[in-house]
């Protein structure tokens, strides 16, 4: 993803900001890293450039 | 074939009638400073039509295998349910959503369920679709939604108009023994003051 997607992105359970964490950027694109949601304590992962938006219970 | 072994492309919903019918609709209805979200966008093929005619697209899908066609396609893809992780706002929003009358006994258990599988009267998914669209969408914000005559396009019609909004019927196409319309949802406009 790039960094540009992050306000329009929210915590899909409480709709708060979520903090960007970047492990791997490439060319403008965060490749892998997370997205902490600081109200409930959860953090999203990004993989493969992709950010995963399922509540922690959905998570495969 | 044993599920384990089907390949990403039999986990997507390949594009057929209903694809086409939605990405002409909304190539139709584009407009050039549009920020524009796909809501389960499956192979990717409405979205990826749209990406040099809009000002930012973006696609969603539950599907892992979906959001990394899209991505294959250079659409930013998130993998959420509907619009959870999503804050918005958005011009456009293009849904074409599960929608077939699914019994629970019929069901299967993989991701391209997620694509068909509409509940016992279809409309199931576009029952929380249409209760929380309004969160991501901009007030002038249009949905183009893919609606079969197989889900019940009155009763989707009144769904919305039950919540405030204005539906028009902007395309259709008789497939077999289907009718797939693409509806036009605004908000009314008459309303949005107070």
């Amino acid at each position: 993803m790039k960094r540009s997607l992050l306000p329009i992105l929210c915590c899909p359970v409480c709709k708060g900001d979520l903090e960007l964490r970047v492990a791997e950027e490439k060319d403008d694109e965060i490749i892998e890293g997370a997205l902490f949601c600081g109200a409930c304590e959860v953090e999203y992962p990004i993989r493969e450039g992709i950010p995963n938006l399922l509540p922690p219970t959905d998570q495969d | 074939m044993p599920l384990f072994s089907r390949s990403p492309e039999d986990q997507v919903y390949q594009p057929a009638e209903d694809t086409f019918l939605l990405r002409d609709a909304a190539l139709a209805e584009v407009r050039s400073d549009d920020r524009v979200l796909e809501v389960g966008c499956g192979s990717g093929t409405v979205i990826a039509a749209l990406r040099e005619r809009a000002a930012a697209v973006v696609a969603t899908d539950i599907n892992p295998h979906a959001v990394r066609a899209g991505r294959e396609q250079g659409v930013e893809t998130v993998r959420t349910d509907l619009f959870a992780g999503l804050r918005g706002p958005f011009d456009l929003v293009l849904f074409n959503p599960p929608y077939l009358p699914t019994l629970p006994e019929e069901r299967i258990d993989d991701w391209l369920e997620y694509a068909l599988d509409g509940g016992p009267t279809g409309r199931a998914t576009i029952e929380r679709f249409a209760e929380e669209v309004g969160r991501v969408l901009a007030p002038f914000g249009r949905v183009l939604l893919l609606v079969s005559s197989l889900t019940g396009v009155d009763e989707v019609r009144k769904l919305f108009a039950d919540l405030g909004y204005i539906v028009i019927l902007v395309a259709e196409e008789r497939v077999e023994d289907e009718d797939l319309v693409v509806l036009r949802i605004g908000r009314d406009l008459c309303r949005l003051t107070g």
